[in-house]
């Protein structure tokens, strides 16, 4: 059955391989440099309990299912759960991370125009799921 | 052997009968039952996610509990109970044994399916086929959540039950003049998926308990409340989930590894790149069960060494996919309705295989996790390749089972529809997950990007609708009524074929 | 087919050398912040042309062999097994 050659299998298993590779090197990059939190990055306390999402700024202020940021600073969310897993989600910023009870995960954005975006929930989290929904309002500095 | 319904048999001796044939056929019917009920739950999503707003779904209660069900049907009940069939029929013959090794835990095995089907159904639970800590702990409505683990611990040992003895009879019962090189690519699909549900369900078996007992309230592995971790769940379960997938995509490669070059007229071309690529996709599958769990807060390094894991995955893949080309390279090939379904299953699996890599890639999963990207990621493989490779198999099979002809034009319809349809739906799925629809939500707001790609999907699920309609009335009618195949070539292709119907192996 | 897979090496050569000289060569200035939306993106746009290449490669090739090679093609002729027992 395979008393033939097969030299050019090797070569397109070769190729693939060479594709993987560019591959993983390429998230691996991309993943780095997302990773990097800014140092001077403000922390947002952001809470998920079924079903809505609560804020807390660094200096102090709460906000529930809104959130209101600055053009052109950066921002760090600690993002943690009071029940069951949800996940946190600003889809047009690429802002995802989930909420986890007994932990902190931390994502970072730096919102760069003035807007309205949407702030869901992306993890399966019971009855009102489908509307676990916040905005966020992107303004101009204040200062 | 065969299923002859003009002559019938007293059902009662097919149901008692150890022989791998009958619990063969009592796999398949089983099997192609709870095809038509997941399906149809699948409709039941469609048409609720056609418009925002209620459409013919009361609640999203009533929502959550079908797609859970859906899910765990077509997985638990459908897929992995059709590869047994197929490996009841075939694998003994293939390795000129005159049964499965052992003929009663076979048959056990098989009984074991129905009342864990009946335990899912009845229950009806809502906590998503992953079951979720701590949600399925703390939240999960009682007593559907407790039917479903009873139901999955069944399911579970059934699996291991039937791989041990596909194992014992491929490796101990082989005919002794039969080298292991010499038993074709089926049997050895069948040979590395059990060797991979040994290895994997147990782990799973085991986070099962102990989400019952953090249920009971007697145990906090996954509770934080009381200490334990809910993410050490998600390891337990994508240990034993992610080679599951292979353990599902296996036997159907396997099934085409046996459509295609008979009707291709010559044999596959590489036999040892095949056995070699189900070796390496069995041993790397357990690399890679990580990659789900990206967006848990895992550290960068964990990221890498998943991502390198399941990019890895990606050769062994890509061996099938160049194993079927090379064999169809100056073939005679006949396109009867199996061999459509098989060819039709390899550009699927290009596709979908295509998109794994994308999902592989840690930066991507920001945008693709858990939206509707992953949904028809992971469609493209159980529709597209497995249900396509099992749906193109049982056509192949069909004479062999019942001794008749199915109709070739309703075949062909039915092909035709579901490939329109599968590539209507998952692949509109792919791009209303880059719009960031999440999974699993029974209503959305009024975007229109999400509405019109909702309903191009859902119009592809009506069309899979129909097309599973004609095979349905295609297999009971030509089941009863069709024309009598010439059981020594039924598709007049020459070649020595694997009869099931001429295990002349006596009754137990 | 050794040109071809030249040309491949060469290719991944020119694609891996950029892509190693950016990668330690990322700045880290305050107050000018990296947009995870272009990193993102970007590398999903680049996978996505060249899952497409490969793509229209792959499902180029079964397509004509399907038409080529089946059996009411005015060339098919049979294969050499045809009549043995194989």
């Amino acid at each position: 059955m395979s008393g033939h050659s097969n030299w050019p299998e090797w070569i397109y298993v070769a190729v693939v391989i060479a594709l993987m590779t560019w591959v993983g090197a390429e998230a691996w990059e991309a993943e780095r440099l997302v990773e990097h939190v800014p140092a001077d990055a403000k922390t947002i306390i952001a809470t998920g309990q079924q079903w809505f999402w609560t804020f807390e700024h660094e200096d102090g202020t709460k906000e529930i299912g809104e959130l209101h940021v600055e053009v052109g600073k950066a921002y760090k969310f600690e993002v943690v759960s009071t029940d069951v897993n949800h996940s946190f989600n600003i889809h047009d910023y690429v802002v995802l991370i989930d909420a986890i009870p007994g932990r902190v995960n931390t994502v970072w954005f730096a919102p760069d125009k003035v807007g309205e975006h949407d702030i869901q929930c992306r993890e399966y989290c019971g009855l009102i799921h489908y509307n676990m929904r916040g905005t966020l309002y992107v303004t101009e500095p204040t200062s | 052997m065969t299923l002859e319904l003009q002559k019938p048999r007293p059902i009662w001796q097919i149901m008692f009968s150890t022989h791998h044939t009958d619990v063969g056929l009592l796999y398949l019917i089983s099997s192609l039952t709870f095809l038509f009920l997941g399906g149809s739950l699948a409709l039941g999503i469609r048409a609720e996610l056609f418009l925002p707003g209620s459409q013919i779904i009361a609640d999203s209660m009533t929502f959550n509990r079908i797609f859970t069900v859906h899910g765990t049907t077509l997985i638990f009940l459908f897929i992995i109970p059709f590869a047994s069939a197929v490996g009841n029929y075939y694998v003994p013959i293939m390795v000129r044994y005159k049964d499965m090794a052992y003929p009663k835990l076979n048959a056990i095995a098989f009984w074991m399916i129905p009342p864990a089907g009946v335990l899912i159904w009845l229950g009806f639970a809502d906590f998503t086929w992953y079951a979720t800590p701590p949600y399925s702990i703390i939240s999960a409505p009682g007593p559907a959540a407790d039917m479903w683990i009873f139901g999955l611990k069944i399911l579970g040992i059934s699996s291991v039950l039937g791989a041990l003895n596909f194992v014992v009879t491929i490796l101990k019962c082989k005919h002794p003049d039969m080298s292991i090189g010499q038993i074709p690519l089926l049997a050895w699909s069948f040979l590395s998926s059990s060797l991979i549900i040994i290895v994997a369900i147990p782990t799973f078996a085991a986070a099962l308990l102990m989400l019952l007992t953090d249920r009971l309230g007697v145990s906090g592995f996954f509770n934080p409340a009381m200490g334990g971790d809910p993410i050490s769940y998600a390891h337990l379960f994508w240990f034993t989930f992610h080679p599951e997938v292979y353990v599902l995509v296996i036997p159907a490669i396997g099934m085409m590894y046996e459509i295609i070059p008979r009707f291709s007229r010559k044999p596959i071309y590489s036999y040892n790149s095949g056995i070699f690529a189900f070796v390496m996709l069995s041993i790397v599958g357990f690399s890679s069960w990580a990659h789900h769990m990206y967006a848990t807060g895992m550290s960068f390094t964990e990221k890498t060494v998943f991502m390198v894991g399941t990019l890895a995955a990606v050769p062994a893949s890509a061996m099938h996919v160049f194993n079927f080309v090379a064999t169809m390279w100056n073939a005679r090939i006949r396109f009867s309705t199996p061999m459509m379904w098989a060819v039709g299953g390899i550009a699927l699996f290009f596709s979908a295989g295509a998109g794994g890599v994308v999902n592989s890639a840690m930066p991507l999963d920001f945008t693709t996790h858990d939206t509707y990207w992953v949904v028809g990621h992971f469609h493209l493989f159980v529709m597209g390749t497995i249900a396509f490779g099992s749906i193109g198999f049982l056509y192949y099979m069909f004479p062999y089972v019942t001794g008749r002809m199915y109709n070739e034009t309703l075949g062909k319809i039915h092909f035709v529809l579901s490939f329109i349809g599968t590539v209507l739906v998952f692949f509109t799925q792919h791009v209303l997950g880059l719009y960031g629809m999440p999974r699993r939500i029974y209503d959305y707001p009024p975007i229109p990007e999400w509405i019109a790609m909702n309903q191009i999907a859902s119009i592809g699920a009506m069309i899979i609708g129909i097309s599973m309609a004609v095979f349905l009335a295609n297999m009971i009618h030509s089941s009863a009524k069709g024309k009598l195949a010439d059981t020594d070539d039924p598709f007049g292709l020459g070649g020595k074929y694997y009869y099931p119907f001429e295990a002349k192996n006596p009754s137990h | 087919m050794k040109f071809i897979f030249g040309f491949l090496l060469i290719m991944a050569v020119l694609v891996a050398l950029p892509a190693a000289d950016f990668a330690f060569a990322a700045g880290d200035e305050p107050g000018e912040y990296l947009d995870r939306r272009v990193v993102i993106w970007n590398l999903f746009y680049k996978m996505m042309t060249v899952a497409f290449i490969v793509g229209s490669v792959v499902s180029g090739t079964i397509i004509w062999q399907v038409w080529r090679f089946r059996e009411s093609h005015p060339k098919a002729k049979p294969t050499s097994y045809e009549g043995t027992d194989w």
